[in-house]
C-alpha cells in the first residue's frame, strides 16, 4: 500500500535520512523504532509529506504523490496521523473536533458525521466527553479523541508519531489499548515508538533506524528473538 | 489669578457631546474596514506567494514610516487633484484611518497567526484540509482569540487619533470643542471638556480589554 522509494532528507547540511526503501503492505502494522535522532520522525512525516523529501519517491496505493500534479489533500484523507502532542483543535468540542473534516472535507451530511462521531469516540472510552473541549481532557483522553479524528476519514492508514511519549505513565495504557483494538483490523499502522514490548506485542514487522539508515527489517518476532545486526543488538540490550 | 469659567461652556456642551458619535463613527468604521484589510494583509505576510508577501511589507512600512497627518491631507487634498473625484471629509478619514489602522492591524494579525502551535497546521494538513480552510477555521480564530488585546489596544489608539479629522473640516469632539473655544475666546474650558471626553472613552475600552484579557485568560 505504501512504498517508499529511495528517501532523503536533508535540514541544511545536516542529512536527517539516507536513502530509506521499502514497502508497507495493506492492514499490516508496522513499528519503526531506533534511538533518538535517528530519522523516524521525518520518515513517518515524509509518507503524508508532511516533510518533502529532498530526494526519493513515495508511493500510496501505487500513486508517486511526490509528483506535482497529484492532488495531496486528497491522498491525505487516505492516511491519517496522530501526534506526539494531540494536536486537538482546542476551540472545538470533541466531538466537533472528530466531525469537522469528514463534514468540510469529506462533504458526508451532518447528521451522518456525528453519527460516525458520537460511535468513534465511544468506541474509544469517550462516550462522555462529546461536549467537552480538548484543554479540559486529560492527556489519554485526548490522544484517544485524536486517534477518533484520524478514524473518522476512514482512512486505509493510520501513522503514529510517538503517540504515548507526552503521557503521564498512567495513560500510556489506555492509549495503547485503543491502538491495540485497532491493530489487525484491516487498516495499515505505521507506529513510531519506544514502547518495545507493544511493538513486540502488537506489530507485524519492524523497522530499525539508526543515523538515517534503515538498518533492519524484520518481522517483528525475528528482530526481537535474534536482531540480525550488530547495532539493533546494540540498542535493544541497551533498552530492554 | 486665573479665573475658570465653565458656567459659559455648558451651554455648547450638548454641541461638543455630538461629536462622541462623530469620533465613534469614524473609529468604529474605520476599524471594522482596517480589520478585514489587516487580516488580508497579514495572510499575505504569512503565505507563500512572494508577490504578495513583498507588496504587504512594503505597504506596512510606507503607512507606519509616514505621519498619519501627512496620508490624511494628502488623500483629502490630492484625490481630487488626480483622479477629479471631489471625496468627502468622512471618505478621505474613513479611507486614511482604515489604510493606516490596516498596516498595523496586518501586524498583530501575522504575529497571532505565527504564535498559533505548528501542530495545528499540521494536524489540520493531516485531514486532507486545504489551506484557505485551514486558515479560516483553525488558525485564524485561534490567532484572533489570542490577539484581542491587541486589537483592543490597536482601536484606543485609532479612537485618538481619530482627532486628527478635525483638521481637514470633520466635525468630531475636538473639531467642536475648537469651534466652541474660538467662538468664546475661551480655550482653556472646552478642551478640557474634550479631553475628558476622549479620556472616558478610552476608559471604557481599557476596562473592557482587562476584561477580556482576564476572561481568555480563565477559559
Amino acid at each position: 500500500m505504501i512504498r517508499l522509494d529511495n528517501i532523503s532528507k536533508s535540514f541544511g547540511h545536516h542529512q536527517v535520512l539516507k536513502e530509506v526503501s521499502g514497502r508497507i503492505s495493506q492492514g499490516e502494522v508496522l513499528a519503526i523504532i531506533g534511538p533518538s535522532g535517528s530519522g523516524k520522525s521525518t520518515l513517518l512525516r515524509s509518507i503524508n509529506l508532511l516533510e518533502i523529501p529532498t530526494s526519493g519517491r513515495v508511493y500510496i496505493d501505487g500513486i508517486c504523490i511526490n509528483d506535482k500534479k497529484v492532488d495531496i489533500e486528497k491522498i491525505r484523507t487516505k492516511v491519517g496521523m496522530v501526534f506526539q502532542q494531540f494536536n486537538l483543535f482546542p476551540h472545538m468540542t470533541t466531538l466537533e473536533n472528530v466531525i469537522y473534516a469528514p463534514i468540510k472535507v469529506k462533504k458526508i451530511p451532518r447528521n451522518e458525521a456525528q453519527k460516525l462521531g458520537k460511535g468513534l469516540l465511544e468506541k474509544v472510552g469517550l462516550g462522555g466527553k462529546f461536549n467537552t473541549y480538548p484543554p479540559h481532557l486529560s492527556g489519554g483522553q485526548k490522544q484517544r479523541a485524536a486517534i477518533a479524528r484520524a478514524l473518522a476519514m476512514e482512512p486505509e492508514a493510520i501513522l503514529f508519531d510517538e503517540p504515548t511519549s507526552a503521557l503521564d505513565p498512567e495513560m500510556v495504557k489506555e492509549v495503547l489499548n485503543v491502538m491495540k483494538a485497532l491493530a489487525h483490523t484491516g487498516i495499515t499502522m505505521v507506529i513510531v515508538t519506544h514502547e518495545m514490548s507493544f511493538a513486540r506485542e502488537v506489530a507485524d514487522r519492524v523497522w530499525f533506524l539508526d543515523e538515517g539508515q534503515l538498518v533492519e527489517d524484520s518481522p517483528s518476532q525475528v528482530f526481537f528473538a535474534a536482531p540480525q545486526t550488530n547495532r539493533a543488538r546494540e540498542f535493544l540490550e541497551k533498552v530492554l | 489669578m486665573i479665573i475658570l469659567d465653565f458656567e459659559r461652556v455648558w451651554p455648547s456642551l450638548p454641541y461638543i457631546l455630538e461629536g462622541v458619535q462623530v469620533t465613534l463613527a469614524y473609529t468604529s468604521v474605520s476599524l471594522l474596514l482596517g480589520f478585514v484589510w489587516g487580516t488580508l494583509l497579514g495572510l499575505c505576510k504569512v503565505g507563500h506567494i512572494a508577490s504578495l508577501r513583498w507588496f504587504a511589507a512594503v505597504y506596512t512600512s510606507l503607512f507606519r514610516g509616514t505621519p498619519l497627518l501627512l496620508q490624511l491631507i494628502l488623500i483629502y487634498f490630492a484625490t481630487p487633484q488626480l483622479t477629479g473625484y471631489n471625496i468627502s471629509i468622512w471618505q478621505a478619514g474613513i479611507l486614511t484611518f482604515t489604510l493606516n489602522s490596516g498596516a498595523y492591524i496586518s501586524e498583530i494579525i501575522r504575529a497571532g497567526i505565527n504564535a498559533v502551535d505548528k501542530g495545528q497546521k499540521e494536524a489540520a494538513l493531516s485531514l486532507g484540509m486545504s489551506y484557505p480552510l485551514m486558515m479560516k477555521d483553525i488558525i485564524l480564530p485561534q490567532a484572533i482569540r489570542n490577539i484581542l488585546p491587541s486589537l483592543v489596544n490597536e482601536s484606543i489608539d485609532l479612537l485618538k487619533e481619530s482627532a486628527l479629522i478635525s483638521v481637514i473640516g470633520g466635525s468630531d469632539i475636538l473639531r467642536r470643542a475648537t469651534i466652541v473655544a474660538n467662538d468664546k475666546y475661551l480655550y482653556f474650558e472646552p478642551l478640557i471638556v474634550a479631553g475628558a471626553l476622549y479620556y472616558v472613552l478610552v476608559m471604557i475600552l481599557t476596562i473592557a480589554a482587562q476584561f477580556l484579557e482576564k476572561k481568555l485568560k480563565t477559559s
